[in-house]
C-alpha cells in the first residue's frame, strides 16, 4: 500500500496509509508520505495532528536537527494544542541529542540547555520536566569538563609555551565559573601544580615570591580536598620542597 | 447591506462567507484569517483588523475586504471579498544574450508561479539598473510591461505574462578628463590617481576605460586625496559634471580648489606615561617643516592597511594597552604651519581572561587550544592575535579566510577582556581513485589521504563520519597495483605525540614488488620479482632556537630489496638481497605565509643528511682486494677473446662480488632545498628556489651503491619504485631524464649521484575562495645530474621555460599542467628536447 499511496495523488490515502506505517514502527516511510501531503493541509483541521507526526518521524529517525525545528513550527503554530508540552519538550529533547563530545564547539549544548530550561520554566509540573532537570545537568557537566580539559591542557604544555600562569588562569575562571563542579578539587590541585611548577623555574628575582604563592595555592588546595584524594601525596611533596627551597631565603636574610 | 457599527458591539460570529476571484477554497481562506465560526468577535475591533492583515501578509491576495453581511440578534454573519493576486507565467527577457536570460530570472526570483505586484515590478526594473550600469552601461533603460493572460481552462485563476526590454545601449567610456581649478598638481598625475575612472587610451591595456558613476564618486575622493598627500589639506572638489558626447563617450569636467599648501609645524605629545616623547617621536618620523601630509600622519598613528605597521597604535596594542586611542589635534594653523598635539589615552593594559574557539564541528579543543598564542592571563599583544590567526589557517583544517576574532566583555576599569577565536571548518580529506592504461597494462590506484584523523577513534563505530576525525592526525593509505607491479603503503603521523611539546612522530610501511617483463608472452613473468618492504619510524621536533620556525627531524629507516631471478643492467646480480638501514637527520625553517597553497610571502629551507653506519671499517672484508678482483673480472667479460663459459664464470663472480659490496648498503647523502616567496607587484608572487644534493660513499672501494639516487626531469611525482630515489622535477624534459653520461659518453639510466637545480616562478592567482583555488604561473629553470664529483659542474645546466596552470580543491587536492620547453639536449642526444606536458596530480605546492 505504500507503494501505491506514494504515487496516487489522493492525500487523505496518503494520509491514512502513513499514519498506519508510523504506528507499527515504519517512521521513514511514513515521513515520506506526510512529506508530500504537509503543504496540501496547510490551514487545515486535520493539520495538527500531520504536523506532530511528521515532527515525531524525525525525531524517530535520528534527524533531531529537523525534528528540533519541525516541533518548534508545531509549538508556535498550534500554541492551544494539547499536545503542546509534548512538542515543546521533545523539540529541546532533540537539540539535546545535537549536543557533540565536550570537546567540540558547544554552540549547540548552549542551545539545547536554552530550549530545556524554557521548557521547565513553562511548564514547571510537567512529567516530562524531571527528564529535563537530567538533561540539563548532563549538559552543565558536558561545559564543565570542556572547561576543566582547557585548563588542564595549558598545564600539560606549560613547559613548552614557557605560560604557566594561563593554567593557573584558566582554572580560576574554572572555580568562578563552575561553583560545585565535581571537578573543584582537581581544579585547585592542578592550579598548584601550575604555581608550583612556575615557582621552581623562576628567574631568582621573582622566585621567593613566587616560593612564597605556593604556600597560599596549597592551602586552598587543602581547603576543598576530600578524603582519600589521589592527589593529596603529590601537593604535601610539593610543599615540602616550597619549604626547602624557602629555607635558603631566610637563612641569607 | 453596509452595516457599520460604531460603538464596538460584541456579537458571535454566525458565518463566513467568502466572495471574489479566487482558487482558494472558502475554508481556507477562512482558517488563514483566524476568524472563526462560533467565536466572539467585537466590531469594529482587533480581531477583524487582524485577519485582514493576516490576508495580506499571505502575499496572495489583493482587495481584501471584510463587510457584516447580516445581524441577527447578537450573530453576526461575516463576508470576506478578495481577489487572488495575479500569478506570473511566462517572462519574456528582450535586449540581452539568451545565455544571460536565465541567470537574470533566477536573480529577480521570477519564477513561475510569483505573485505578480506592484512591489515585484519596480525592484526588478532597479536591481536590472544598476547592474548594467556597475557594468559600464551608463545609458541602460529597462521597460517592463505585464500583460494579462486570458486563460479559457482555469478561469479561475489570473495569469500575467511579463515583458522586461532592457536596452543596455552601448559601454560608455570616457573620452577625456578635464579638470579646472588645478594649479598645483599635473593633471596626468591626477589622471593617474583616478584607479577605475581612465581616459580612452590605447596604452590602457589591463585597465579599460569605462564609466561607472559609483567609481567615479570614489576617484573624485583619491583626487582630493592626493592634494591632501601633498599639503594642500583644504583642497576639495567643487563641482563636478558628466558631459554625454554620444551613445558610447562621455566627458567628464572636474573643478577643484587647491587651497594653500601648509606644512607641519611642532608636535607634542600629551598623555603619554608608558613611552617617553622621544619613542614615539621616532615612530612618528614626521619632522617641523616637512610639507603636511594628512595620510602620513594617520598611517603613522594608526595604519589600517597593514596590521603588522610599525605606527603608534601598533606600539600599544602590542604592549596591553587595548583601549588605548590616540588623536591628532591641531591647536595652530597659524601661516599655514601646522601645530598638532597628540593626545594619548593609555588606559590600563588589558589582560585576557577567557580565550575560547568556537565553530570546530569536527577538531577537537585540545588540536587547537595548543596552537594558541594568547592564553587567559596573558597581556594583550596584537601581534599575537595575528599570529595566532596566520598559525591556524596554517593547520589546513579551517578555512583561512573565515578565521575571526571576538573581543567580549571589556572591562576598561579592571584591565580586563575576553578573546573569541571563530573558525569554520573546512574539508581536509582527500580520496584518490583512479585506473588507466599505462606501462603496458591497467594501472589502479587508490589512495586515501586524511589530513585530521583520529587514531583514538578507530575502534568508536559513532565517529564515524565517514571516518574518525579531529585529533589533528594524518594518516594516508595507498594501493597501487598493475600487471607489472604492487605498492601497498601506509603512513601516519601524530603533530604533538605525548600532547606536551609539539614532538611530531611519523612512521610508514610499505611494500612494493616488482615483476619483469616476458618479452614471449608480452605480460609479467611473476617468477622474476623484485620485492622491496620498507619501515620507517621518525620524530621531528619544532625548535625554539634561533627562532621558532626551525624544525629538527630524525628518522630511522629500514629497507628490505630482494630480487629473485631479476635480471636488469640495473643490477650485476638477478638472485640476491640488500639492507637499507638508516638515519635521517633535517633541518628546516619555514616562514611562509598565509596559505599554504598559495604563499605570498616568507621562505622555507632544509637541508638533511641520510647516513648508514660505516660497515666497512669493522666488518674485516677487504674491499680494495674486492675492487680489483672486479676489475680484473670486468676485464675478462669485456674482451672477447675469452671463451663464453669463461665470461659467463667471470660474470658470475661480479654478481657475488657485489651481492658482498650490497648486502649492507653504505653511504651518505645530504640534500639540501632553498625557496622564497616575495609579492613583487599586486598579486604577482615570485619564487625563486635551489636545491642540491649529494650521494657518497665512506669506501671508494666499495663504491657508491645502485639504490637512493637522484633522478631529474619531468614532473616530479614520485614514481612507484620504492628503492630510495629522489625524483626532482625538471620541466621542458621528460620524467627521469636528465641521467649522467658513462665513460663512454652514454646515457645510463640508474640516475646520479650529484645533482643541482636553480628555479624561478612568478605566480599569479585567479581566484583564492576556499572552494577553489587556481594560480597561473611561469617559470624558467635548469638542472644538472653527474655520477662523480670530479665531473661536476653545476652551471651546464640543462635548462627550460614555460608555464602552467594549478587548481586547488578541497575535495580533489591539487591538479595542475604545465608546459614547458627544454632547450637544450637530452643526454646522449642532439637536438633541444622541445616541448613537453606535464601533469601534476595530489603533489602539493
Amino acid at each position: 500500500p505504500y507503494q501505491i499511496a506514494l504515487k496516487k495523488p489522493d492525500i487523505s490515502e496518503k494520509f491514512k496509509v502513513g499514519e498506519e506505517l508510523y504506528n507499527k514502527g515504519k517512521f521513514d516511510k511514513a515521513n515520506k508520505l506526510f512529506a508530500q501531503i504537509v503543504p496540501e493541509y496547510r490551514g487545515k483541521p486535520q493539520a495538527e495532528k500531520l504536523m506532530f507526526l511528521y515532527s515525531n518521524t524525525f525525531y524517530e529517525m535520528k534527524d533531531y536537527y529537523l525534528a528540533s525545528y519541525q516541533f518548534e513550527r508545531f509549538v508556535s503554530a498550534y500554541p492551544n494544542s494539547g499536545k503542546v508540552e509534548e512538542a515543546f519538550f521533545l523539540s529541546a529533547k532533540a537539540a539535546y541529542m545535537l549536543s557533540p563530545i565536550f570537546s567540540k564547539d558547544q554552540i549547540e549544548t548552549r542551545d539545547a540547555i536554552e530550549k530545556l530550561q524554557t521548557f521547565i520554566n513553562l511548564y514547571p509540573n510537567s512529567e516530562f520536566t524531571p527528564e529535563a532537570n537530567e538533561l540539563v545537568r548532563e549538559l552543565d557537566y558536558k561545559l564543565e569538563t570542556k572547561a576543566f580539559e582547557i585548563a588542564k591542557q595549558y598545564n600539560t604544555i606549560a613547559e613548552y609555551t614557557a605560560d604557566y600562569n594561563a593554567s593557573i588562569t584558566a582554572f580560576d575562571n574554572f572555580i568562578l565559573d563552575f561553583p560545585g563542579s565535581p571537578y573543584r578539587e582537581e581544579a585547585y590541585f592542578y592550579k598548584l601544580d601550575s604555581a608550583y611548577k612556575l615557582a621552581i623555574n623562576s628567574v631568582e628575582t621573582k622566585k621567593q615570591d613566587r616560593l612564597e604563592d605556593v604556600k597560599i595555592h596549597y592551602s586552598n588546595y587543602k581547603k576543598s580536598y576530600k578524603e582519600e584524594s589521589k592527589y593529596l601525596k603529590e601537593a604535601e611533596k610539593m610543599l615540602e620542597h616550597i619549604i626547602k627551597e624557602l629555607e635558603k631565603y631566610s637563612t641569607k636574610s | 447591506q453596509d452595516t457599520n457599527a460604531q460603538n464596538g458591539k460584541k456579537y458571535t460570529v454566525g458565518g463566513i462567507d467568502v466572495i471574489g476571484e479566487t482558487s482558494f477554497s472558502k475554508q481556507t481562506i477562512v482558517t488563514y484569517s483566524g476568524l472563526r465560526v462560533g467565536e466572539e468577535v467585537i466590531i469594529p475591533g482587533d480581531k477583524i483588523s487582524n485577519a485582514i492583515k493576516k490576508l495580506w501578509n499571505s502575499n496572495l491576495f489583493n482587495n481584501i475586504e471584510i463587510y457584516i453581511n447580516r445581524i441577527e440578534d447578537n450573530v453576526v454573519f461575516l463576508e470576506i471579498r478578495l481577489d487572488d493576486l495575479p500569478e506570473l507565467n511566462e517572462v519574456k527577457i528582450n535586449g540581452v544574450k539568451k545565455s544571460k536570460v536565465e541567470k537574470l530570472i533566477t536573480e529577480n526570483t521570477l519564477n513561475k508561479g510569483v505573485k505578480v505586484t506592484e512591489n515585484l515590478i519596480t525592484t526588478t526594473k532597479n536591481y536590472l539598473i544598476s547592474k548594467y550600469k556597475k557594468e559600464g552601461f551608463y545609458n541602460t533603460k529597462v521597460n517592463i510591461n505585464t500583460i494579462e493572460v486570458q486563460d479559457t481552462i482555469q478561469t479561475s485563476k489570473s495569469v500575467m505574462n511579463m515583458v522586461v526590454n532592457i536596452d543596455k545601449g552601448k559601454k560608455v567610456k570616457v573620452k577625456e578628463i578635464h579638470f579646472s581649478g588645478n594649479t598645483v598638481i599635473p593633471d596626468s598625475k591626477l589622471k593617474k590617481a583616478m584607479k577605475n575612472t581612465k581616459q580612452k587610451s590605447i596604452t590602457h591595456v589591463l585597465k579599460r576605460s569605462k564609466f561607472i558613476e559609483t567609481d567615479f564618486k570614489a576617484d573624485l575622493k583619491s583626487i582630493v586625496d592626493k592634494y591632501k598627500e601633498n599639503g594642500y589639506r583644504d583642497a576639495r572638489v567643487l563641482s563636478d559634471s558628466v558631459v554625454v558626447i554620444d551613445s558610447k563617450n562621455v566627458s567628464v569636467y572636474i573643478n577643484l580648489e587647491v587651497g594653500e599648501l601648509y606644512s607641519f609645524g611642532k608636535i607634542s605629545f600629551i598623555g603619554n606615561t608608558v613611552y617617553s616623547d622621544d619613542v614615539l617621536r621616532r615612530i612618528l618620523r614626521i619632522y617641523p617643516g616637512e610639507t603636511y601630509n594628512g595620510t602620513l600622519l594617520s598611517k603613522r598613528i594608526a595604519d589600517n592597511e597593514n596590521p603588522d605597521a610599525s605606527d603608534i597604535t601598533n606600539l600599544y596594542q602590542n604592549n596591553g594597552y587595548l583601549f588605548s586611542t590616540i588623536n591628532p589635534v591641531e591647536i595652530s594653523a597659524e601661516g599655514n604651519i601646522i601645530d598638532l598635539e597628540i593626545r594619548i589615552s593609555e588606559g590600563k593594559p588589558v589582560y585576557f581572561t577567557n580565550v575560547t574557539v568556537v565553530g570546530n564541528d569536527v577538531t577537537n579543543d585540545h588540536v587547537i587550544y595548543r596552537e594558541l598564542h594568547t592564553r587567559p592571563g596573558q597581556l594583550y599583544n596584537k601581534s599575537n592575535v595575528i599570529r595566532t590567526i596566520r598559525e591556524l589557517s596554517q593547520l589546513g583544517f579551517f578555512d583561512a579566510a573565515q578565521i575571526a576574532t571576538n573581543f567580549n566583555n571589556p572591562n576598561p576599569n579592571e584591565g580586563t577582556i575576553d578573546l573569541e577565536y571563530v573558525v569554520v571548518e573546512t574539508g581536509s580529506s582527500q580520496i584518490e581513485l583512479q585506473g588507466g592504461y599505462g606501462g603496458g597494462g591497467f594501472i589502479g590506484t587508490l589512495g586515501l589521504s586524511f589530513n585530521n584523523f583520529s587514531l583514538r577513534n578507530l575502534f568508536n563505530i559513532k565517529e564515524y563520519k565517514p571516518v574518525p576525525r579531529g585529533d589533528g592526525q594524518q594518516l594516508s593509505l595507498r594501493l597501487q597495483a598493475s600487471q607489472f607491479y604492487q605498492t601497498y603503503s601506509f603512513s601516519f603521523s601524530e603533530p604533538w605525540l605525548g600532547g606536551e611539546k609539539p614532538v611530531q612522530f611519523s612512521t610508514s610501511v610499505s611494500h612494493t614488488k616488482q615483476f619483469l617483463y616476458d618479452a614471449q608472452t608480452g605480460k609479467a613473468d611473476r617468477d622474476k620479482a623484485f620485492t622491496i618492504t620498507g619501515l620507517s619510524v621518525g620524530l621531528a621536533k619544532r625548535l625554539n632556537e634561533p627562532d621558532n620556525f626551525f624544525t629538527l627531524s630524525q628518522a630511522i629507516s629500514y629497507q628490505h630489496y630482494n630480487l629473485k631471478d631479476y635480471n636488469t643492467g640495473l643490477f650485476t646480480f638477478g638472485d640476491g638481497y640488500s639492507n637499507n638501514l638508516a638515519y635521517t637527520i633535517g633541518i628546516s625553517r619555514n616562514s611562509t605565509y598565509n596559505d599554504p597553497v598559495y604563499p605570498v610571502g616568507g621562505s622555507s629551507f632544509s637541508a638533511s643528511a641520510k647516513v648508514t653506519l660505516p660497515y666497512s671499517l669493522f666488518n674485516n672484508v677487504d674491499y680494495y682486494a674486492l675492487k680489483h678482483d672486479r676489475e680484473d673480472l670486468q676485464a675478462i667479460v669485456d674482451d672477447p677473446n675469452y671463451s663464453n663459459s669463461q665470461r659467463v664464470t667471470a660474470a658470475e663472480g661480479i654478481a657475488e662480488i657485489d651481492q658482498e659490496r650490497f648486502k649492507w648498503l653504505e653511504f651518505y647523502k645530504i640534500q639540501f632545498k632553498a625557496e622564497w616567496f616575495a609579492e613583487i607587484v599586486k598579486k604577482f608572487v615570485l619564487k625563486p628556489s635551489v636545491e642540491f644534493g649529494f650521494l657518497g660513499a665512506y669506501n671508494q672501494n666499495r663504491g657508491d651503491i645502485p639504490f637512493e639516487r637522484f633522478f631529474l626531469g619531468g614532473d616530479g611525482l614520485g614514481s612507484y619504485s620504492l628503492d630510495g630515489r629522489e625524483t626532482i622535477s625538471l620541466r621542458g624534459y621528460p620524467n627521469q631524464s636528465i641521467q649522467p653520461l658513462d665513460e663512454n659518453g652514454y646515457a645510463t639510466s640508474d640516475g646520479g649521484t650529484i645533482y643541482n637545480k636553480f628555479s624561478l616562478e612568478l605566480r599569479y592567482p585567479i581566484t583564492l575562495k576556499a572552494q577553489a583555488k587556481i594560480y597561473v604561473l611561469g617559470f624558467v629553470e635548469g638542472g644538472i645530474s653527474y655520477n662523480a664529483f670530479n665531473d661536476y659542474n653545476p652551471y651546464d645546466l640543462k635548462r627550460s621555460a614555460g608555464a602552467g596552470l594549478r587548481v586547488f580543491m578541497p575535495a580533489f587536492g591539487l591538479l595542475g599542467i604545465d608546459l614547458g620547453y627544454g632547450f637544450d639536449a637530452l643526454p646522449g642526444q642532439t637536438q633541444p628536447n622541445g616541448w613537453e606536458t606535464h601533469f601534476i596530480i595530489g603533489q602539493q605546492f
